[in-house]
C-alpha cells in the first residue's frame, strides 16, 4: 500500500521534473545555440512551444467546465 | 468583495511590470513574449513536484493503525450486547 503511493509520488516527481527542464531548455537555452548544432533534433520547432502548453491548458479548461456542468445537471435532475 | 480587488490588484501589478520589461528591453523580446506562458508552465511543474514529494513522505503510522482496528473490535462488541446494530461482519 505504502509502496504504492511513494511509486505514484516519485513517478509524478519524475514527470514535473522532466517537463520543467525540457521546456526550459526549449524555451531558453536553444534560442542561443547554432542552428547547425546536433541537439535541435532533439527539440520540435519553437512555435510548438507556445502550443502545445496553450494546447493543454484549453484542454484542461474544457474538461473542468464539462464536469462541472456535468455534475450540475445531475444534482438537478436528482432533486427533480 | 476585499479578496477579488486583491487579487486583481496582483494580476494589474504582474501585467505593469510584463508591459515595462517590454517597453524598455532588459531582456530580448521574444523573451518577454514568452514570459508568462513560462511562469504558467513552471508554476504548474512546481504543483505537481509539490504533491509527489508529498506523496512520498506521507507517514502511515502502522502502529497506530493496528491500535484503531483493536479500538473498533471493542467498540463493535459493546454496541452489539447494548443492542445496536452494527452493521456488516
Amino acid at each position: 500500500m505504502e509502496l504504492a503511493d511513494r511509486a505514484i509520488g516519485l513517478l509524478l516527481s519524475v514527470i514535473s521534473l522532466s517537463i520543467f527542464t525540457y521546456y526550459t531548455l526549449w524555451v531558453i537555452i536553444l534560442p542561443f545555440v547554432d542552428s547547425d548544432h546536433f541537439v535541435h533534433k532533439y527539440f520540435l520547432p519553437h512555435e510548438y512551444a507556445i502550443l502545445i502548453p496553450v494546447y493543454a491548458g484549453v484542454v484542461l479548461i474544457c474538461f473542468i467546465s464539462m464536469f462541472v456542468g456535468y455534475v450540475m445537471l445531475k444534482s438537478k435532475k436528482k432533486k427533480a | 468583495m476585499k479578496h477579488i480587488v486583491k487579487i486583481m490588484a496582483l494580476l494589474v501589478a504582474l501585467s505593469a511590470i510584463w508591459i515595462s520589461l517590454l517597453q524598455t528591453s532588459v531582456l530580448p523580446e521574444s523573451y518577454t513574449w514568452l514570459l508568462p506562458l513560462y511562469s504558467i508552465v513552471t508554476l504548474g511543474c512546481y504543483g505537481l513536484l509539490m504533491v509527489g514529494v508529498g506523496l512520498m513522505r506521507f507517514p502511515t503510522c502502522p502502529q497506530e493503525s493496528l491500535l484503531l482496528q483493536e479500538d473498533i473490535v471493542e467498540a463493535k462488541g459493546f454496541l452489539k450486547e447494548k443492542g445496536v446494530d452494527v452493521g456488516s461482519d
